[in-house]
């Protein structure tokens, strides 16, 4: 039996795409530059019928946030910011919303064949964000303005920033080569972190670099995902092989354990010298489930989780701060007016929330002129969310990370090789891991740490970072280009045109 | 319920529905993705891709379906032919085992290489790596659904 060869689909496999659209393209485009010869436009129409349905939402949306706050009036107590600000909402949703169809423009003018619908889901997220940014008092924070006018101007970088990636990344072979190069780019961050970071309500996490400051542990999820599926793609036959055992339990080469017991040293680093818990689980759970996607074996995941309880058992006993979240997670209620407070006033505003909410600009009555939940835009949105649009909108919300999710898992099925794979599983599950371990602080369903609701919480180096998984994500959908198609009359159309060249 | 609080309501219910309507919107697009992706024949564990062959056969660029078991040498009755001056008539044999993609000499005068390592007996071979038989250089992807 003899296999014949097919024809080539060049298609991203690491072949040359270059050399397929350059001979199609010959006959026309021998004038034009190279650059432009290579710009196919290529129509999305499942991308623009979404985002138009998301600009249809978040314009309701925006409605009746500025019909509940014009008809309940300027009230101090509420918590409300004044009408006329309430009412700036409206042209900064349009700008928005402007910006996300120039995203998708941008790339349906780059024309290649990558995934439709991230865009859309993750822009959904965002116009939220916008929404309930508006909302809150403006001079929480920002560096730009109001609270809801610096969001916007960090939605629009981050639309810029994965735009950009999903256009102009083609090769992993940066992303690939230098893995060490990025460990150590990583490992330093954290250390200058240690270093010169700035303490925030007690969490050593903020690096300022002249008039920027900046969190570097969100940029540090996305270098350690590109580590990890580099490392494990490469070891990935050396680590499924089970040369030592452990009594019952069958170990990997040893030599092959050492980066798994550095990660959880390094989790526990991050535990005891930045005290910053949410990174600490957020980075262990991603590289469980790395491990397990590279390997398929549940003895490495046992062992993984039995070294996460023995972690966490002595750092509860040995270290105070991780102590206090673990007792105030277990009973907020015991000490509700001051260390208890933030968890029990968001159990709260979920109570009020009920099954359909109270409306957007209708939740939050502020006590005493007080925020009602501390920190309310970094770490308790999707509370903020889960009062105003009820138990039916925050499962919409849930809804939105589970298709992130899915699209991440799809496009690693799709993937041309085990990089790649590993990637785009890793990607999608740091922010899907992250969105359920701050829901589910929240929600006393886990302890509470202070980590951000990706695409909703207020910040810049949140959405930067989770801009430019999107954008990664983006640019390894790439399905490459598009099978030509094969019936005659193209075909003689081409020789037509390709008469008199060589 | 005066009028102004009725219409409130109906504005928030009109948002929650919208929310959900693109969801569904969504989850339909998701839903055909998975159906088309389920209707592609499966038949294929793997794919050799030709990188280079100055020999002319197997032709450079050309790409192999495998099956669980692929021999590949200058032997007509090979899986893969593979006409090349320094290749033996039965070179080598690639076979998926389980999980992973194992190449094994068959007694070649030249030897087989991975990532131009040296096979002896059986090796591991995975996904994006690169097997070398004679002059000829192939590269083991997944299969694309």
């Amino acid at each position: 039996m003899t296999a014949r060869p097919q024809p080539v689909d060049a298609a991203g496999t690491g072949g040359s795409p270059g050399a397929t659209r350059s001979s199609s393209g010959a006959g026309t485009g021998a004038a034009l530059p190279a650059v432009l010869r290579a710009i196919r436009p290529r129509l999305r129409w499942r991308e623009l019928w979404l985002l138009v349905l998301v600009a249809a939402t978040l314009i309701v949306g925006a409605i009746s946030l500025n019909a509940t706050v014009v008809t309940r009036g300027a009230d101090p107590d509420l918590g409300l910011p004044s009408g006329a600000i309430a009412l700036h909402g409206g042209p900064l949703l349009l700008v928005y919303l402007g910006a996300l169809f120039i995203a998708h423009l941008a790339q349906v003018v780059a024309g290649r064949r990558t995934d439709e619908v991230l865009l859309p889901a993750v822009g959904m997220l965002g116009g939220l964000s916008l929404l309930l940014m508006a909302r809150l008092p403006q001079d929480l924070a920002g560096q730009f303005g109001g609270l809801a006018q610096t969001q916007l101007v960090w939605l629009l970088i981050a639309l810029a920033l994965t735009t950009t990636a999903a256009i102009v990344v083609r090769s992993d072979r940066w992303l690939r080569l230098y893995k060490y190069t990025w460990a150590a780019a990583g490992v330093g961050l954290l250390l200058l972190t240690f270093l010169f970071g700035r303490d925030v309500n007690g969490v050593r996490l903020t690096l300022d670099l002249g008039p920027v400051s900046g969190q570097p542990s969100e940029l540090l999820k996305v270098i350690l995902v590109i580590f990890l599926a580099a490392y494990l793609s490469e070891n990935r036959a050396l680590l499924v092989e089970q040369s030592s055992r452990l009594g019952p339990i069958r170990l990997p080469p040893l030599p092959y354990l050492a980066p798994m017991v550095a990660m959880w040293a390094l989790a526990l680093g991050i535990v005891v010298v930045q005290r910053d818990l949410g990174a600490a689980l957020l980075f262990f759970a991603v590289f469980l489930i790395l491990l397990y996607v590279a390997t398929a074996r549940v003895s490495y995941v046992a062992i993984g989780v039995v070294l996460f309880l023995v972690g966490s058992w002595v750092m509860y006993h040995l270290f105070g701060h991780v102590r206090e979240r673990v007792d105030i997670w277990i009973d907020p209620f015991s000490d509700p007016r001051d260390s208890g407070y933030q968890i029990v006033q968001s159990l709260y505003a979920f109570g009020r929330g009920g099954i359909l909410g109270t409306g957007l600009g209708n939740g939050l009555p502020a006590v005493g002129g007080r925020l009602p939940i501390p920190e309310i835009h970094t770490d308790f949105p999707f509370a903020a969310l889960g009062e105003e649009l009820g138990l039916i909108g925050v499962l919409a919300i849930l809804g939105l990370y589970l298709v992130v999710i899915e699209r991440g898992l799809r496009i690693a099925a799709a993937a041309a090789d085990d990089f790649r794979a590993l990637l785009a599983t890793g990607l999608s599950l740091v922010v899907g891991v992250q969105a359920f371990i701050i829901a589910g602080g929240n929600l006393k369903l886990v302890p509470l740490t202070g980590i951000t609701l990706p695409f909703v919480s207020y910040g810049g180096s949140s959405l930067l970072a989770n801009a430019a998984v999107v954008g990664l994500l983006l640019a390894l959908s790439d399905r490459g280009v598009e099978p030509p198609t094969p019936p005659r009359k193209a075909r003689r159309l081409a020789r037509l045109f390709d008469r008199g060249a060589p | 319920m005066d009028a102004i609080t009725l219409s409130l309501w109906l504005l928030r219910i009109v948002f929650l529905v919208f929310l959900y309507l693109f969801l569904f919107a969504v989850v339909r697009v998701l839903v055909r993705d998975l159906r088309a992706a389920a209707r592609e024949p499966e038949a294929e564990l793997g794919r050799l891709f030709v990188i280079a062959s100055p020999g002319g056969e197997p032709l450079a660029g050309s790409v192999f379906p495998l099956d669980a078991i692929t021999s590949l040498g200058r032997d007509v009755n090979n899986t893969i032919l593979i006409d090349d001056r320094f290749a033996s008539s039965e070179h080598a044999i690639l076979t998926f085992r389980g999980r992973a993609w194992y190449v094994e000499d068959t007694g070649s005068t030249n030897g087989t290489y991975v990532n131009g390592e040296r096979v002896d007996g059986v090796a591991p071979i995975s996904y994006g790596e690169e097997l070398q038989i004679g002059q000829v250089r192939f590269r083991l992807e997944r299969s694309r659904r």
